[in-house]
């Protein structure tokens, strides 16, 4: 795999790295089944809101594991909402690019990252949970990675239609029977998706 | 090359008809069996066990009258498993009409005693690099009387196999690595066969919680190792082995271009955490106990950071507790 060198030193070296004690809040995102997970510990000022400190832990190849020290850097000293605008581009940029196949990497980063900020926003009262429709489709949707190009599938007008409703997501999708990339995209879906307790089937259709 | 010329050259000898393979072959079996397949023959790919082994009785009642060819590698590329080709040429002798028998050896040759005699094979390639000759360079025994259509045209050599100049200083290279493979064989064999074991001893010994994919003892290739380390992922293990100079292979999903996880020890049963932390050691007559500690002793270092990076070690560390 071709790595920049920013990468290589981010994985040999990685910064905030090991579990936190006594975290504000923490989140987990990826499954160990389809090879990567991640989970980033945050320290965050009651007053301030600002990150004082953060951790991770990482489950993955040499790109997870430096998307994720990245991402701590990015974050650490931030105010939540500063820390709120970073995105898996920000991560990427800081690393001096990915390989399109490893870009995927970097959406897991910023994803766990966002999460445990929401997750210590809903816990100290700053947000309600939000509520689950066709939007956070379209919000997980911009997380996936077409790994032929290294971009996520909204931006490249992969996505054609997207329907929700009575728990079943419809989601038509413009890639064709050769495209060796399909069953890649599809899974990564489902994973993005079947974390919703409101996600109860999922149909994608291809032309 | 040799089984493009081997396989396709029998089918158009052939003409059509009923192949057999496994799910575990070497990737240019798989896709030649697929072109096969578009080519109007039908295709029946056998299961393997969990130790990468095809079934016999499998096998026997796969055979039909219309079957003319059976394709196997006689030590699996991924996790070494031997494949029991005595016994697999008796059940096709047995058969009341000719079944070809094509065998990919790349990873047997010069690993194992081939007795083309006893184990009835018709075709069988030979890759040069894998016993130290040059890249680019194979070889295929064909049995005498075996027809072979032509695949490759334009000026005829060898026997209508090959077309284009040869590369004499290919073949004078490939010529010098067999005679070195084969001067001092059972002697080789046997420090191969101790060097293995030795190496998963080692590893046994110095890491926890790995498992060893394949058959286990005579039933592997004595030049080949490969291991599950649970909790972390085999890129990752790789690229640090690699800043040490150590060159391992990976059966990872992250590690390969299409970002899926080696068929082989998915068709045998391992899941894909097992396939993610998965690592195969090749060994030479080159390879010294000292190669090996200092490889074992560098991915015992690596596991133990690694491990300390992973989740799902630091959650089985804390039910521990």
């Amino acid at each position: 795999m071709q790595y920049s060198q920013k990468v290589l030193d981010h994985f040999m070296h990685p910064h905030n790295v090991g579990k936190m004690e006594n975290p504000d809040a923490t989140a987990t995102e990826g499954s160990p089944s389809c090879g990567d997970q991640v989970t980033v510990f945050l320290k965050v000022n009651e007053e301030s809101k600002v990150i004082e400190d953060i951790s991770f832990l990482s489950y993955g190849c040499a790109s997870n594991i430096a998307t994720a020290s990245i991402i701590t850097d990015l974050a650490k000293g931030k105010s939540l909402e500063e820390a709120k605008a970073i995105t898996w581009r920000d991560a990427m940029d800081a690393l001096d690019g990915l390989p399109p196949v490893k870009v995927h990497c970097s959406v897991l980063a910023a994803d766990t990252l966002q999460t445990a900020i929401s997750n210590y926003e809903i816990a100290h009262g700053l947000k309600e949970v939000p509520n689950f429709s066709k939007e956070t489709i379209i919000e997980e949707l911009k997380k996936i990675i077409y790994p032929k190009v290294g971009e996520d599938i909204v931006s490249l007008k992969m996505v054609k239609y997207v329907g929700f409703s009575d728990g079943e997501v419809l989601i038509d999708l413009n890639m064709l029977s050769f495209d060796s990339w399909r069953d890649n995209v599809a899974e990564e879906i489902h994973e993005h998706l079947e974390k919703y307790p409101e996600v109860k089937k999922i149909q994608i259709n291809f032309p | 090359m040799a089984n493009n010329i081997a396989i396709k050259g029998l089918a158009a000898a052939l003409k059509g008809g009923h192949v057999i393979c496994s799910v575990v072959d070497y990737p240019d079996l798989l896709t030649n069996a697929a072109y096969l397949e578009k080519q109007g023959f039908e295709l029946t790919y056998l299961s393997a066990d969990s130790e990468a082994r095809i079934d016999l009785a499998e096998l026997k009642a796969a055979i039909r009258p219309d079957t003319v060819l059976f394709m196997t590698t006689i030590v699996n590329h991924v996790v070494g498993t031997i494949q029991p080709i005595r016994e697999i040429y008796e059940i096709l002798s047995g058969v009341d009409h000719k079944i070809y028998f094509h065998a990919d050896a790349g990873q047997a040759y010069g690993k194992m005693p081939l007795s083309m005699k006893d184990l009835g094979i018709d075709t069988m390639s030979i890759s040069a690099h894998k016993i130290h000759g040059p890249q680019g360079i194979g070889a295929l025994y064909v049995r005498k009387g075996t027809k072979l259509g032509q695949v490759i045209h334009g000026v005829k050599r060898v026997d209508n196999l090959q077309t284009g100049g040869l590369s004499i200083a290919l073949i004078a290279g490939f010529a010098k690595a067999v005679e070195l493979t084969f001067g001092d064989f059972d002697k080789n064999l046997a420090q191969l066969r101790e060097l293995s074991d030795y190496l998963y001893a080692r590893l046994k010994e110095k890491i926890s919680d790995i498992e060893l994919n394949g058959a286990p003892g005579m039933g592997r290739a004595p030049h080949n190792v490969n291991i599950s380390i649970d909790y972390i992922e085999g890129e990752a293990i790789t690229m640090m082995l690699d800043m040490h100079g150590i060159t391992v292979a990976t059966g990872s999903a992250c590690a390969s271009q299409g970002l899926k996880a080696n068929y082989v020890l998915m068709a045998i049963g391992k899941n894909h955490v097992q396939s993610h932390g998965s690592m195969k050691f090749t060994l030479s007559r080159y390879t010294t106990k000292e190669d090996l500690d200092f490889t074992v002793d560098t991915l015992a270092k690596i596991t133990e950071e690694l491990r300390s990076r992973s989740p799902l070690y630091n959650a089985l560390k804390n039910q521990e507790k």
